[in-house]
């Protein structure tokens, strides 16, 4: 979803007018995972599959949220580690863990996450943009949020910056 | 300038595919027959027909001037073709065609650069002007013979009385002269007026699928019969009048009796084997008495046996030619994985731990047969990436041929071993190269002076050979000459006036001083001639041959020539490679660099005074790199004498690495390492990439060139 779509969406739900703030359309869908506690989603057109643990093959030279390469059906796809990645601690992996593989202009990367919850509706009124100030949070790879029904967000990550990122 | 047409872009693609070959297949016909100083007359039609494919694509694709020139040169053939004894001064078409031949690959070379943008519209005027003279001279010749017969013929044609059946209307449809793609324009005709009539049919029947139907549309004109709805015969004809293009239409009105079948394949009949074009006064004669449809002369009877032998021998002749079909890369690697992923599924399958323990006398004997099979299928894959070299070599020929014209240097071009095969990548870039090479040994090593070769004691025409030949994986190119030879004091002399030298004079050896013409910028000639001379080649020559993982070497004797070696590997994407293991991990070193393994003693090992441990082999002294500690991998086996060393040299370069033990020898598919890892310096630490094992697991190619470097 491109962030013009995102801006839209907040400034419907904050118009004066009636109708335009009850819009409640569709815009996507967003396959949610757990890292620890917090919900995470990623909209599903940029998911290519997801596996189970498997072998991972370290590669040297590599920072160290980078755990390897694994082999998807012969393709070659490294693997990111988000828990690492978002600076929380690791933590040993369960028979719920697994492997979101993506994909994003032609640049695949699986992700390692604690276990995935669900694939759900995006709609126009539970949208959030996310905070403006990267200095307070690292929410660098959060493109936007989503407002669950009991209360709970949602934080949907940016996947061209969590792909394209340049190393520090 | 101009741009592509908005919409053909997605063709393009084919068209230059498509038009380069039949290119490469005109040089190739242009060469074989000046040696032999005679056109044939299958040679001929050949020409013919390339250059008529080349203008029906060209115009299709909207590239008129390309479309013009093919026209000119296929008008020029076109009298050739009728009177094949009008040729006296043979060289001169030779010139006139290759220089036409030249002119397409530099107009679509422009074209390729700029897909998308704007290219430079080439002016062939003067070439398509020299093309009619031409024509027109050899016309002239020939047109002392035949113009009467043709011209009676052509009336005979026209006023032709063609099949039409009762109460229908037949109309012969003329386009406008050029307007190109008449068989296109016919269909759209038909299409146009389909809705109106209860009838229709119409002649040639192929317009859609057949682009040879042109020809005869623009000979015969299109025959069109069909019955309006309600008699509005009037309104069909103004729809016919007023379509694009059309130039003129007859009503045809002497009814024959005739069966609509009949009516399809009379007219086949009538056509001569090959439709001579009516803008030329030059014909073919036609067949003056029109078969019936419905009562068919013998003469028509032969003549139609004759066309279908004729249709017949030619599909045959096609059927030859197309038994190779151009596949994209991508469609081959993506097989290539397919198969990979087979053989993985299949050992998982065979060696499924849930079959441990189970009798499985039948199962055991398919799943032998199966992997047979398999490995068959990853060997026939493996080598459909393969191509030989010969398109290489031709293109070579062709070189030779304009260089011993422009030089005038006589020289004899011997060609071995175009058969054999190497990966389509590398063939690619193999040939630039070579270009640079048998331009610099045309150019510097043949003698300019023959009095030169006579004192020297050599035959008077020099010999320059280019020759292929597989060794053990790998594929040795080797260009020389029996020229001049390189002389070394020359070298050296040029070397220090450019401060190429990085050591002192007296360290160098013939063979270091020889392989400094490799350097980028360095030229012995004096003068930059169209050839050579501008001290680029040989730099481009290294690096691309670096490319593809090959090295050259200079070979020379002064006084007796020059040869360059170039020894590729096969392939880029397989590789016979060690497995060795170094903790959990598994890596696979490329067995060409492995000079050899061993096991050592504590006593054997020798440390500097920093510590760093070394070997004694046979006098010479190898440095020890660990691999765990390289790669930071936490592995039981630190001790030296409990793994194993394997010596690996590259570039002359040596050293010992040590890893945990061997596992054995495989060969392997060399992966590159996902994109989203390129920003990390992985290539530069000594890996080139990664490979997936029979097991499904993942091993690290170790590039030994960036792990002594």
């Amino acid at each position: 979803m491109t962030n013009d779509v995102i801006k839209e969406a907040v400034a419907k739900q904050q118009s004066g007018d009636r109708k335009l703030a009850a819009d409640n359309s569709i815009l996507g869908k967003v396959m949610t995972f757990n890292i620890g506690d917090q919900i995470y989603g990623i909209e599903i057109q940029y998911i290519l599959e997801i596996i189970g643990m498997s072998h991972i093959t370290k590669v040297p030279h590599v920072p160290d949220y980078i755990k390897g390469i694994i082999n998807v059906r012969s393709k070659v796809v490294p693997i990111v580690d988000i828990r690492t990645r978002f600076g929380k601690p690791e933590i040993p992996y369960t028979p719920r863990t697994c492997i979101i593989t993506l994909d994003f202009n032609d640049t695949s990367i699986g992700i390692i996450v604690d276990s995935v919850a669900d694939v759900e509706d995006i709609h126009t009124g539970d949208i959030s943009a996310a905070p403006e100030n990267k200095n307070v949070n690292v929410n660098d790879f959060i493109q936007y949020m989503i407002r669950g029904e009991n209360g709970e967000t949602k934080l949907i990550l940016d996947v061209a910056k969590l792909l394209d990122e340049q190393e520090a | 300038m101009a741009k592509i047409e908005s919409g053909m872009e997605a063709m393009l693609d084919m068209y230059f595919y498509e038009t380069n070959s039949l290119l490469e297949q005109l040089d190739e016909i242009l060469l074989r027959t000046e040696q032999a100083n005679a056109f044939e007359s299958d040679d001929i039609k050949e020409i013919f027909r390339i250059m008529h494919t080349i203008k029906g694509s060209s115009a299709m694709m909207g590239f008129d001037n390309l479309s013009v020139l093919a026209h000119k040169a296929e008008d020029m053939f076109f009298v050739i073709r009728e009177n094949p004894d009008v040729i006296t001064d043979v060289s001169f078409v030779y010139d006139l065609v290759f220089q036409v031949s030249d002119s397409y690959k530099a107009q679509i070379e422009a074209i390729q650069n700029n897909i998308g943008g704007e290219y430079e519209l080439m002016n062939f005027d003067d070439l398509i002007d020299k093309l009619i003279k031409a024509r027109d001279k050899l016309n002239s010749e020939a047109s002392g013979e035949t113009a009467p017969a043709s011209e009676a013929a052509h009336a005979a044609s026209k006023s032709e009385p063609l099949p039409v059946s009762d109460g229908k209307t037949s109309v012969r449809v003329f386009f406008d002269d050029g307007c190109q793609m008449e068989n296109l324009r016919a269909f759209l005709l038909i299409n146009t007026i389909r809705e109106e009539c209860s009838f229709l049919e119409f002649y040639p029947s192929d317009v859609e699928t057949n682009g040879e139907s042109s020809k005869e549309i623009v000979e015969n004109g299109f025959l069109i019969t069909f019955t309006a709805h309600d008699g509005k015969d009037g309104y069909v004809l103004n729809l016919i009048e007023t379509a694009l293009n059309v130039q003129s239409y007859e009503i045809l009105n002497e009814p024959v009796d005739t069966a609509p079948k009949a009516e399809e394949t009379a007219p086949k009949a009538e056509i001569p084997p090959e439709p001579a074009k009516t803008e030329l006064k030059v014909e073919k004669p036609a067949p003056k008495t029109e078969p019936k449809p419905a009562t068919p002369t013998d003469a028509s009877i032969e003549k139609a046996q004759a066309a279908v032998a004729n249709a017949n021998a030619q599909a045959q002749g096609g059927a030859q030619k197309q038994s190779l079909i151009s596949v994209n890369l991508a469609k081959l690697d993506a097989l290539h994985d397919i198969v990979g992923e087979i053989i993985t599924t299949e050992s998982m399958v065979i060696s499924n731990p849930d079959l441990e323990g189970l009798e499985l006398e039948s199962f055991n004997k398919a799943a032998r047969d199966l992997k047979k099979l398999t490995n068959e299928l990853q060997d026939t894959v493996m080598s459909i990436r393969m191509v030989p070299l010969a398109g290489v070599f031709q293109k070579m020929n062709r070189i030779v041929r304009d260089m011993r014209k422009k030089l005038n240097k006589d020289v004899d071009f011997l060609l071995e071993g175009e058969d054999t095969e190497v990966d389509k990548s590398i063939v690619d870039s193999l040939q630039d190269p070579l270009m640079h090479l048998v331009r610099n040994c045309m150019d510097h090593g043949i003698e300019d002076n023959v009095q030169d070769r006579i004192y020297a004691g050599k035959p008077e025409k020099g010999t320059l050979k280019l020759t292929a030949q597989n060794a053990s994986g790998e594929v040795i190119i080797t260009v020389s000459d029996d020229g001049a030879g390189i002389d070394p004091d020359k070298i050296m002399a040029k070397a220090r006036k450019m401060n190429l030298l990085t050591k002192p004079e007296s360290e160098y050896s013939i063979k270091e001083i020889q392989n400094l013409i490799l350097l980028p910028g360095f030229s012995t000639n004096e003068q930059v001639t169209e050839f050579s001379g501008r001290g680029v080649g040989m730099d481009v020559v290294k690096a691309n041959i670096e490319k593809c993982n090959g090295t050259i070497i200079v070979d020379s004797k002064k006084g007796e020539g020059t040869s360059f070696i170039i020894k590729i590997p096969l392939t880029l994407a397989i590789i016979d490679g060690m497995e060795i293991t170094v903790g959990d991990l598994v890596f696979t070193v490329p067995i060409s660099t492995i000079k050899e393994s061993f096991k050592i003693e504590e006593s054997q090992i020798l440390r500097d005074t920093g510590g760093n441990e070394m070997i004694m082999i046979r006098g010479i002294c190898y440095p020890i790199l660990r691999l765990h500690e390289k790669f930071n991998i936490d592995t039981d086996v630190t001790k030296l004498e409990d793994g194993i060393l394997l010596l690996v040299e590259t570039d002359n370069k040596s050293m010992c690495i040590f890893a945990d033990k061997l596992i054995g020898e495989q060969q392997v598919v060399v992966k590159p390492f996902p994109k989203y890892l390129s920003r990390y310096n992985i290539k530069g630490e000594g890996l080139s990439g990664c490979t997936i094992m029979g097991d499904g697991s993942i091993s690290l190619i170790i590039d030994t060139n960036t792990l002594i470097g």
